[in-house]
């Protein structure tokens, strides 16, 4: 009987501290999050254009696509961009 | 000619095997446990090394038994031929190499002095992801509820079992290996053999049990509870901005609460969330977490294996306790399950956002192979139904609340 009030004084002080720690964690968990998103949001990472990108179209080349564009499509289609890849 | 072959069969086994019985019980069991852990595949990478060790402990004359010691930390032994009383405590580790063998040393020096299980935690910690936990925090809270088990059992067993011993055996419903065999070498070491055995055998019973418990404790209805549709219907207003951050603070924040509010859980929560650490800093500390994650737990493992099999020899393994062990573990193992699955039905009683009881079931600290269980499950009932990272999160929070279920026995009993 002696063992039997020592176990039951075992259980709820243990089933209280299991779910006190766990509630802690949570409330810890979710004060992070806030602070961090607060604090420390992730840099955005800027996108880095490639050097294809940034190189010229040679403008006669541009012109020779412009004009066998408009010669396929009988006038109605339009060169909006030119990419070298 | 009579005299050298008396004197081959004297140098053999065979003599002391057939005096007594009891040797070849426990070969069997070795052979059993190998069988399970090979063709069986239970815990294969436990139970492997764990069955190795039971089988050469049950050789009469090869040495490598554990011996057990009485309640004041004294064992007795025959060398050259006399016997010997002696506090083990008191013995240097190579007089221990030298009078009771390399497994001897290997156990106090490794085992007894408590160093493995907290290095496996280490690894454990570097192979877990704490991401569904924080993503579904509030499901954390089921974690805690299914360390039911422990405290159940350690009720029931207080009646048949000193308190250590009842505490010991009750932690196996934490469902953590690591975890009982810490507690029961700080409580109740000569039971360690038996109940770490039966803490890896119900772990590896996993897919059987959790099954068992749900259909038994929970309706079609409350399986059939999609937590994706709950989260549509009632969506979570925190948002992550940074991630990455947050998963290396976690560890750091969640050591020190611990430490300040249960400090002999420390060595247990304290290393896992340290291999989670080395994990979560990324390229700076890959070499660390490649170490814990691979080579020191896999070391580790190796070494818990067969000093646990070591320690089941005739003398602790044969006897009424193991019975006992192997029964209550299993109600400790259950409980722990309903423990959690009775959490969820309450707070859906008072909820509007429904939960999953498989949430729940998960509680215990089997990771991460009772969450798999448990989508398998809601995936009968309904298969569109994930409900695998959800399940995870408390699934995580088992590990903790096991391990700190575990700081409160050692604390109020140790």
């Amino acid at each position: 009987m002696e063992n039997f009030l020592e176990a039951l004084q075992l259980m709820v002080i243990g089933m209280a501290t299991v779910f006190s720690v766990l509630l802690l964690v949570i409330c810890l968990g979710n004060l992070l999050i806030k602070a961090i998103n607060k604090f420390a949001p992730e840099e955005v990472v800027k996108k880095v254009t490639s050097q294809s990108e940034n190189v010229a179209i040679d403008p006669s080349v541009a012109q020779a696509i412009q004009l066998a564009i408009a010669q396929i499509t009988n006038g109605k289609g339009k060169v909006e961009k030119i990419e070298k890849k | 000619m009579r005299e050298i072959l008396e004197n081959i069969y004297g140098m053999t086994a065979i003599n002391e095997l057939i005096a007594q019985p009891g040797y070849l019980i426990m070969i069997l069991l070795g052979f059993v446990l190998l069988y399970l852990g090979i063709k069986k595949e239970f815990e294969p990478l436990l139970l492997v090394p764990i069955a190795f060790g039971v089988l050469i402990a049950n050789f009469p004359g090869g040495g490598m038994g554990v011996i057990a010691t009485d309640g004041e930390g004294f064992v007795r032994y025959t060398l050259n031929g006399a016997e010997v009383v002696k506090n083990i405590y008191e013995m240097s580790l190579p007089e221990i190499a030298h009078d009771l063998g390399i497994m001897n040393f290997l156990y106090y020096a490794l085992i007894k002095s408590g160093l493995l299980p907290p290095i496996i935690f280490m690894g454990v910690g570097a192979l877990t992801d704490f991401g569904p936990m924080l993503r579904n925090l509030k499901l954390a809270i089921f974690g805690a509820a299914a360390q039911l088990g422990i405290f159940a059992v350690l009720l029931i067993g207080s009646q048949f079992f000193t308190m250590k011993e009842a505490a010991s055996l009750a932690i196996i419903g934490g469902a953590d290996g690591p975890t009982a065999i810490f507690t029961t070498l700080k409580l109740a070491p000569h039971l360690l053999g038996p109940i770490a055995i039966a803490a890896y055998s119900y772990m590896a019973l996993v897919p059987v049990i959790v099954p068992l418990v749900v259909k038994l404790s929970c309706s079609e209805k409350e399986l059939k509870i999609n937590m994706k549709e709950q989260d549509k219907l009632y969506p979570s207003k925190t948002e992550f901005k940074n991630m990455r951050v947050l998963k290396i603070i976690f560890p750091i924040a969640v050591t020190t609460i611990v430490a300040i509010i249960v400090p002999d859980a420390v060595s247990l929560v304290g290393m896992l969330m340290f291999g989670n650490l080395i994990k979560e800093i990324g390229n700076n500390t890959s070499r660390l977490f490649n170490a814990a994650s691979n080579g020191i737990m896999n070391t580790a493992t190796i070494f818990l294996g067969l000093c646990v099999g070591a320690t089941m020899t005739v003398d602790s393994f044969l006897n009424i306790q193991t019975i006992g062990i192997v029964v209550g573990g299993f109600f400790a193992f259950g409980l722990s399950i309903l423990g959690g699955v009775l959490m969820v039905k309450v707070w859906n009683l008072f909820a509007k956002k429904k939960i999953n009881p498989l949430v729940g079931a998960t509680g215990l600290s089997a990771v991460p192979m009772a969450s798999r269980v448990a989508n398998d499950i809601a995936l009968k009932y309904d298969p569109k139904n994930h409900v695998l990272n959800y399940c995870m999160s408390s699934n995580v929070s088992g590990v903790i609340g096991s391990a700190v279920a575990a700081g409160i026995l050692i604390s109020f009993l140790g």
